[in-house]
């Protein structure tokens, strides 16, 4: 058996529930309830926004970790590898193309046809990729089939029943407040399994589908990165309260040729919020606050020690609502 | 399914694809100029080599003298990377402290071919000590950054425009190539000019000589490649300018090609070397060849995959760590 077969094997095999029905909204409640106080330093207005490589910064900062903030946003081919990859695979799974290689050149010109015509930008970098030569847009061409020939190979994609989901927008959530924490999950692949079970998720949505969370990363998996993976697992959970929390995440790094999978569990949703908050401090002592220290979420010790310099790295951090956000800060 | 075993039958009856909005070249190669079927028959229009004068490889017999290595593939084999990995370990093993192994706030040590060859160097005393990682801006350098991009694009799109406009181009876009390319619009005119028509030379002749890749074989260029070892002190990290075949199978399918503009040199074959040992750690399988395509010449260098050649890069390896940390060491 090939090592993607085995891999998307391992994706589909039948999870039990291993989360109770109203952890997510524990977690929400605590959350909710010790933010405003850490974010208080902070002059009214100010947002901060806790996503995974936020996260891995705080794990491989020692004691007192700082968050660096953003560098200015210009596209580059590494900001449109993800979405013009994604775009790539979905169009080989339709049956369109043989390979990402074949896929990435056409979906490209489509998409600027398409801008052209009416004004629509799909993915953002439409008028960017427009605007450069043939030198440019091979290197953009190459960085995309690169990064999706990785994914692609990675998974046997004959053995999914229903059509995995590629891309979309992130998970979000916010807390409330005047001064806004927005925590922020990007997984590049959805894959809904069927239940073994009914749905013991207490929403009353009887929703009976479980899903699996794939998230794809650069470099190489650092130890210890179960708390990151389950944050993807926590903020799907956070977004969507109908919906149970997926029931595993999978890291995926094309590049290392690994996969990690953790399954998710009360105890590590309740660990990713606990990690959630020490970001936020981290964010605010970054910005000359000092934060209360607010209470944890009881489960765990907060952020694991990756001790690493490696990043999760979930690619294009550019494309939908994140290409508006960076292009604003911009 | 193996290098260069295209399945045609599978995907013929697809043929002509249509994709929504435009019709998909296969195969590509119909907007190539000059290119050649096998052999090649003469450089840019003029007298036709003498039977007695070497010939570089062109076209199908290129593709053959990769694939066709005269040795049965190597099969995937956990017991050849677990002795790899006790090499290198045991190699080290004296030169990182049980702090730099195991402790909390570990770093990890990334080690390149480049980083390796200076350590190496160093420690035979054929080097000065030069500072590690930085790069001395020359022609030849920008010679090979220009025809390695020049490379990725004609595998990608199939095609080129002006190599000299193309390839400063496709620079231009890289973030970690900004340096050279001011550097490359700083240089006298004559220098240029000659940089320039060196550039469209080996161009031509890559168009000429490489074949139209089938996207099943699923190419890679310029591919970042990495593994972590020794508990994760140490990242091995290399990048291979091609990388064909399908990873992952349970018999070698993949082989690494290095594009090299400038004279042959010993450490070339190191350096590949030092990819296929990357490769060999972080797939079931290694690859089966590794070879360096000369583009200045057309030449091209092939060595199949053994343990032999896998073991004595992990020896290499293991010297060029031992001799990094000792350096490093106050």
């Amino acid at each position: 058996m090939t090592a993607a077969a085995q891999l998307t094997e391992a994706i589909l095999r039948p999870a039990p529930s291993r989360t109770g029905p109203a952890v997510a909204q524990r977690i929400r409640d605590r959350l909710a309830g010790n933010v405003p106080d850490l974010v208080a330093p902070l002059p009214p207005g100010e947002q901060i926004v806790v996503s995974v490589p936020i996260l891995r910064q705080l794990a491989s900062g020692g004691d007192n970790p700082t968050i660096r903030p953003d560098d200015p946003f210009a596209w580059k081919p590494a900001f449109v590898r993800r979405s013009l990859g994604l775009a790539a695979i979905d169009a080989c799974l339709a049956g369109y193309f043989r390979a990402p290689l074949e896929a990435v050149g056409p979906v490209a010109e489509r998409a600027v046809a398409e801008w052209e015509r009416s004004g629509w930008r799909t993915f953002h970098w439409e008028p960017w990729y427009a605007g450069l030569g043939t030198g440019g847009r091979g290197a953009v061409l190459a960085e995309a089939s690169n990064w999706a020939t990785g994914v692609w190979a990675s998974l046997d994609w004959g053995q999914f029943r229903t059509a995995p989901r590629l891309g979309g927008p992130d998970d979000q959530w916010v807390c409330p407040g005047p001064r806004t924490v927005r925590l922020k999950g990007r997984s590049e692949i959805r894959i809904d399994l069927p239940s073994p079970e009914p749905s013991d998720s207490g929403s009353g949505s009887g929703s009976t589908t479980q899903q699996v969370l794939v998230a794809v990363a650069g470099g190489s998996p650092p130890s210890g990165l179960d708390v990151q993976l389950g944050y993807l697992a926590l903020v799907a959970a956070l977004r969507t309260p109908t919906r149970p929390a997926p029931v595993r995440v999978v890291g995926l790094w094309p590049q290392a040729g690994e996969a990690r999978t953790v399954e998710v569990t009360d105890e590590l949703l309740a660990r990713a919020g606990d990690t959630a908050l020490d970001a936020v401090r981290a964010v605010v002592r970054t910005r000359g606050g000092s934060p209360m220290d607010g209470a944890g979420l009881g489960v765990g010790g907060g952020a694991d020690a990756l001790g690493t310099t490696d990043r999760l790295g979930t690619g294009d951090p550019a494309s939908g609502s994140a290409a508006i956000e960076a292009l604003a800060a911009a | 399914m193996a290098l260069l075993e295209t399945d045609d039958r599978r995907w013929k009856h697809r043929q002509p694809i249509t994709f929504p909005g435009y019709s998909v070249r296969h195969g590509g190669g119909a907007d190539r100029p000059n290119r050649a079927s096998s052999n090649e028959s003469d450089a840019d229009g003029q007298v036709p080599p003498s039977l007695l004068q070497w010939t570089p490889l062109a076209g199908t017999a290129l593709l053959d003298r990769i694939r066709i290595t005269g040795r049965p593939r190597p099969a995937a084999d956990p017991n050849r990377v677990e002795a790899l990995r006790r090499i290198i370990d045991d190699g080290i093993e004296s030169c990182l402290t049980p702090v730099a192994v195991s402790g909390a706030d570990r770093r990890r040590l990334v080690v390149t071919h480049a980083a390796l060859s200076r350590a190496l160097d160093r420690r035979s005393g054929r080097s000065d000590g030069s500072i590690a990682g930085r790069r001395e801006l020359t022609v030849p350098i920008a010679c090979g950054a220009l025809v390695g991009v020049l490379f990725r694009q004609l595998l990608t799109t199939g095609s080129f425009g002006d190599p000299w406009v193309d390839g400063l181009g496709a620079l231009a876009v890289d973030d970690r190539q900004q340096e050279l390319v001011a550097w490359i619009h700083r240089l006298p005119a004559g220098e240029r000019d000659g940089l320039a028509a060196e550039v469209r030379r080996q161009a031509a002749g890559l168009a000429r000589r490489w074949p139209d890749l089938d996207a099943a074989w699923l190419p890679r260029t310029d591919e970042p490649i990495r593994t972590v070892l020794s508990d994760g002190a140490v990242e091995l990290s290399a990048r291979v300018d091609l990388a064909i075949g399908r990873p992952g199978l349970d018999v070698a399918s993949v082989a690494l090609v290095a594009i090299t503009s400038g004279s042959r040199r010993p450490a070339h074959r190191d350096d590949l070397h030092f990819s296929a040992l990357v490769e060999t750690l972080r797939r079931p399988a290694p690859p089966f060849a590794v070879a360096t395509y000369y583009s200045r010449t057309g030449e091209l260098d092939v060595d199949p995959v053994s343990d032999e050649l896998l073991i004595a890069a992990a020896e290499r390896t293991a010297a060029g760590i031992s001799a990094m940390v000792r350096q490093e060491e106050p």
